[in-house]
């Protein structure tokens, strides 16, 4: 009997803890405080399992993929050499694109200053893509700022700490970028899908001429999230539905967003 | 249960920071394996009802500290999974010592197979919509089988850590 009422006081209580919880949460505020808090507790526990587990993992891992390493490493030489090139063969273009985007007052990325990070957690749940990122506050990181890396937009830092902060990825499900391609003057939304999902567009008007392969860029339009001109994705698949007046677009994200390791934060901050 | 209170919480800040620098990178076919739930369930098949919503309440709250959703989500999760399977450890269901070998596994699959769904469900009461467009079949199936196979060791662990073994001998 007695048992009874501790393991129904034990549950009302655990659940009135957890209705209080994302009561804080939807209210927000004071969950920044807590979530702070937390981190320095659970910080020694990650900090004695890393410095156990991440050895003996790096250990399995080099053994396992050792070939794989050594054919990724002569991929990476000849990409490099490649890059090298097109970097020589693209600083004369450059040029002229700082050149007449100066002139016709629009903001050009490659003339935005950036912050370098380097990775340090990736979303730790199914539900978030997210990535942790060593540099915060103090570096001129801001809530906003557009991040690029392996040749596209990666997403945009959502929170930041003095030392670091959290962007979210394009593929995450509350991601929203309005883009254009090539020159054309339609605009449009892509969305992401989920962790492992990819983007997509969806009523994309049949007058809109979009194959697989097109690259879409940010449209920087008044008031967006994003300068214009940062490759996002490339059309994967399009998606025509008989008799539909529109159409659905699949999106491959232009980053290679499964190995980002560094970045680079845009000090670019959107116009309210 | 106050004799136990102590190692389980610390096993919990553990399997904490376990999920944390391990499960959350290992992802299988791009999901995170979250033992963050799976603890709270083998204490709960363990038959320590109290102790095991416990640990889902600390689990959850110190996981939420390090995500980007809905803050307390994990934690109502691990409660709903816990309770269910403390209700089934005191009938002795899943009990390791007289139970089939692959009943705790089959409880244990069956957890990680709801447990995404419940957290999509809990995402709706906390006015998150967007929880169910992620790639839930997939994290349903990945997670089933997870659990399946990391059951029984946490079972072991939750036994030892709640002093069952000694209660039963009794």
């Amino acid at each position: 009997m007695a048992t009874d009422r501790s393991r129904r006081r034990g549950v009302t209580i655990a659940a009135g803890i957890s209705a209080l919880l994302v009561v804080l949460y939807v209210t927000g505020g004071v969950v920044s405080g807590l979530r702070g808090t937390a981190n320095l507790v659970v910080a020694p526990f990650s900090w004695a399992i890393d410095a156990v587990a991440k050895p003996i993992g790096h250990m399995f891992a080099g053994a396992v993929n050792y070939s794989d390493v050594v054919s990724q490493n002569q991929k990476l030489r000849y990409q490099l050499g490649q890059a090298q090139l097109r970097a020589n063969e693209g600083w004369a273009l450059a040029r002229q694109l700082e050149q007449m985007t100066t002139e016709l007052n629009v903001p050009f990325v490659g003339a935005l200053a950036t912050v370098s990070a380097q990775v340090t957690n990736l979303s730790p749940t199914n539900f978030a893509a997210t990535v942790d990122i060593s540099k915060g506050r103090d570096n001129g990181v801001l809530v906003g700022m557009p991040v690029v890396a392996n040749g596209g937009l990666i997403g945009s830092v959502i929170a930041t700490t003095p030392h670091g902060a959290t962007v979210r990825l394009i593929t995450d499900v509350n991601s929203s970028i309005g883009v254009t391609y090539a020159s054309s003057k339609t605009t449009l939304v892509i969305n992401g899908q989920g962790v492992n999902s990819g983007l997509a567009a969806t009523a994309v008007p049949l007058t809109t001429s979009l194959n697989p392969g097109t690259v879409l860029f940010t449209d920087g339009l008044s008031g967006g999230l994003y300068p214009p001109g940062i490759p996002v994705a490339t059309v994967d698949r399009v998606t025509l539905t008989p008799g539909a007046a529109t159409f659905d677009l699949t999106l491959k994200p232009t980053a290679d967003l499964a190995h980002v390791m560094y970045l680079d934060v845009v000090l670019w901050e959107p116009s309210t | 249960m106050r004799r136990a209170l102590v190692p389980i919480t610390l096993m919990t800040m553990s399997i904490v920071g376990l999920q944390l620098s391990v499960f959350s990178s290992l992802r299988l076919s791009g999901v995170v394996i979250m033992v963050v739930w799976l603890w709270p369930l083998v204490v709960g098949l363990a038959g320590l009802t109290t102790l095991s919503i416990w640990t889902a309440v600390v689990a959850g709250f110190f996981f939420d500290t390090h995500s980007t959703t809905p803050f307390g989500l994990t934690a109502v999760v691990g409660v709903l999974l816990a309770y269910v399977a403390s209700r089934l450890g005191k009938e002795g269901v899943g009990d390791l010592d007289s139970a089939a070998w692959w009943v705790t596994p089959a409880i244990a699959a069956l957890g990680g197979l709801v447990a995404p769904v419940l957290y999509v469900i809990s995402g709706f009461v906390a006015l998150d919509f967007s929880l169910w467009r992620s790639s839930l079949a997939q994290m349903m199936v990945v997670n089933a089988l997870a659990f399946a196979v990391l059951s029984r060791p946490f079972a072991r662990l939750a036994r030892s850590l709640g002093g069952v073994r000694t209660r039963a001998r009794r």
